[in-house]
């Protein structure tokens, strides 16, 4: 949006782009710095902000933890199948809620939305005995599967099929279509932009998920990435250097994926029609 | 008509395959039931099989927890003896405690800081994205919306090195010959400094919620009000502002509810202290809980549903506003 009267301010623009990038970035810069610093230079006082000499020897000595590059593995592999799980379990209820009519709808809208205003830590402590009574503590399906309906997504995605144009549909219907068919090959397809916006939802709230991995695992193999690090920080305080070039390693798979996918998400702000 | 029904069927439910619930066996069922019923019936099956997995999700990991924590809050529970029903006594319990209260104080001085950070900044980067051109926009929207995809626990650990007393913060104050701090170890400062990383986590998303706003206001508003001679604050003031009411409106409500619940950050770099400085409502009770004491179990649990009647009754609030505004635009 090039509003006119502006352009004459052209550098100041620039300036004041380069700066908010500068401020906003600031502290994953830093940290991604750091993680090139020597141990002896990383806590230097004064201060500086580039190291004297690059060095990888701190993402090397974290790359070669065994424990590290399993979290990160396991972490990513279960983000995965979550995200998946999500958009498969949500889509599929936000299109029967927006487009079939049901006996009981009005009801089973109720249980579905509902949980959309428990706030989590009203429900954690008791998610974690009913997980528990399930005998599900310590494998990888307690941290993927109690997450996976998610009352917002369905939500949103519900508002996307509420305006979708009902003749395509009545089309399908009359060619002796099913509702399934309908569903996987007119709604899905559709669907890649909302996909994208609540898929990349889901792999954040995993990725970056703290309190229930550890409250739920504590089996080192099923470590999460960010259970690692904190432990990594309580355990190893003093070694800066390492836990910043593991934390950079660790913030790079939801960065790389914002920038593949920003064109998305932006748009996914208008999509949600919050205004 | 048939033919061709019968064959994709099949088909679909093999793409169906991985939501587990609705198996193949089923599928064929239906479609073997459905030549004699007529269509609607039809879709309900259809229906049920769709919300199926959504309705049994949500009822085993939201509503049974729920319903289980009001339950047990009920009961005075103990890893000795039986539980024993003591009615509302731990509701009292927890509203007459002083430590539940200052941990509500100190989650609404956390919001005051944050929100309204977050609401000016993220009018005034809009604003400004507004002005740009397509290239340069797009660029700053992504950039202010890097920092939301970060993890709180990495924000923390980042925000813990740079509040160290050799760390860029006290470098920072040093420049203005301010002595070193001890950031996250002084009553008063910890708070603050907890603050920080929240508002960085917060504001891009804000922003970009604004800045939907901003591109909706017609242009001609800002063109009349340009050739009035009205500079940018003024601008800002009489014709963003009004118009973003409701956008500002939510962002207050719903910012004000997050952080309030707000308790991975203080959860890493503090743990609550000093004094209890970051001791926000869910860590009181994610710690209490923690605590192993005699009644912690029911006693968090109490607090918790306490705290979620409000933030829940609050959102409830929202989302009828928000939802009734959209379906009078529509």
């Amino acid at each position: 949006m090039n509003r006119s009267w502006y352009a004459p301010r052209r550098l100041v623009s620039y300036l004041l782009v380069a700066g908010i990038a500068v401020t906003a970035l600031f502290p994953l810069a830093w940290m991604a710095i750091s993680g090139f610093k020597s141990q002896a230079e990383v806590l230097r006082s004064p201060f500086q902000f580039f190291p004297d000499v690059w060095q990888l020897e701190n993402y090397r000595l974290i790359l070669a933890d065994p424990p590290f590059v399993r979290a990160m593995a396991i972490t990513f592999a279960g983000a995965v199948i979550f995200t998946v799980a999500s958009l498969v379990v949500n889509a599929m209820a936000a299109y029967a809620f927006a487009r079939l009519d049901f006996a009981g709808k009005p009801l089973w809208w109720i249980v579905c939305i509902t949980p959309m205003f428990v706030p989590a830590m009203a429900i954690l402590l008791t998610s974690f005995v009913v997980v528990s009574k399930l005998g599900m503590l310590d494998t990888l399906a307690v941290l993927i599967i109690p997450g996976v309906a998610s009352s917002a997504q369905m939500f949103f995605l519900r508002q996307f099929y509420l305006n979708m144009p009902a003749a395509v549909e009545e089309a399908a219907l009359i060619d002796g279509a099913t509702r399934w068919q309908i569903f996987l090959q007119i709604f899905v397809p559709q669907s890649l932009g909302p996909f994208v916006v609540v898929g990349i939802a889901s792999f954040l709230a995993y990725w970056n998920s703290y309190v229930w991995p550890v409250l739920v695992v504590s089996n080192p193999d099923l470590t999460q990435i960010m259970q690692y690090l904190a432990t990594f920080r309580s355990a190893r305080g003093n070694e800066w250097g390492m836990l910043m070039a593991g934390s950079t390693l660790a913030a790079l798979p939801t960065i790389v994926l914002v920038l593949i996918f920003q064109r998305y998400i932006v748009n996914g702000v208008r999509l949600a029609g919050i205004k | 008509m048939l033919d061709t029904s019968a064959k994709p069927t099949g088909k679909a439910a093999d793409v169906t395959g991985p939501s587990g619930t609705p198996s193949r066996r089923q599928r064929r069922r239906t479609a073997k039931v459905g030549e004699q019923v007529p269509r609607h019936l039809r879709a309900h099956r259809t229906a049920y099989l769709m919300i199926t997995p959504m309705v049994v999700l949500l009822g085993i990991f939201v509503l049974w927890p729920l319903a289980y924590a009001f339950y047990l809050s009920f009961f005075e529970i103990s890893f000795y003896k039986d539980a024993e029903f003591v009615g509302l006594d731990f509701y009292t319990f927890v509203l007459t405690d002083p430590d539940f209260y200052d941990s509500l104080f100190v989650g609404l001085k956390l919001a005051l800081m944050v929100v309204p950070t977050i609401l000016v900044l993220a009018l005034l980067l809009a604003s400004f994205i507004a002005t740009l051109s397509k290239r340069m926009a797009a660029f700053m929207k992504t950039t202010v919306y890097v920092p939301a995809v970060v993890s709180s626990v990495v924000a923390a650990i980042i925000f813990v090195f740079i509040y160290q007393d050799e760390g860029f913060a006290n470098w920072f104050i040093g420049l203005f010959g301010q002595g070193p701090l001890a950031w996250l170890n002084t009553a008063t400062t910890a708070l603050p400094a907890v603050a920080v990383p929240a508002v960085w986590l917060g504001f891009g998303v804000s922003t970009l919620i604004m800045l939907a706003g901003i591109l909706d206001i017609p242009e001609s508003y800002f063109e009349s009000a340009q050739l009035d001679g009205a500079n940018f604050w003024q601008r800002t003031w009489y014709i963003t502002i009004p118009s973003l009411r409701n956008v500002i409106l939510f962002l207050l409500v719903t910012g004000v509810t997050l952080t309030i619940q707000e308790f991975q950050l203080p959860l890493v770099m503090t743990n609550g202290g000093p004094v209890n400085a970051t001791n926000t409502p869910n860590l009181y009770i994610f710690n209490s809980f923690r605590d192993g004491t005699p009644y912690a179990t029911s006693y968090s649990l109490t607090a918790a549903l306490l705290l979620f009647l409000v933030i829940g009754t609050i959102s409830v609030i929202i989302f009828r506003v928000v939802s009734s505004e959209k379906s009078s635009d529509a």
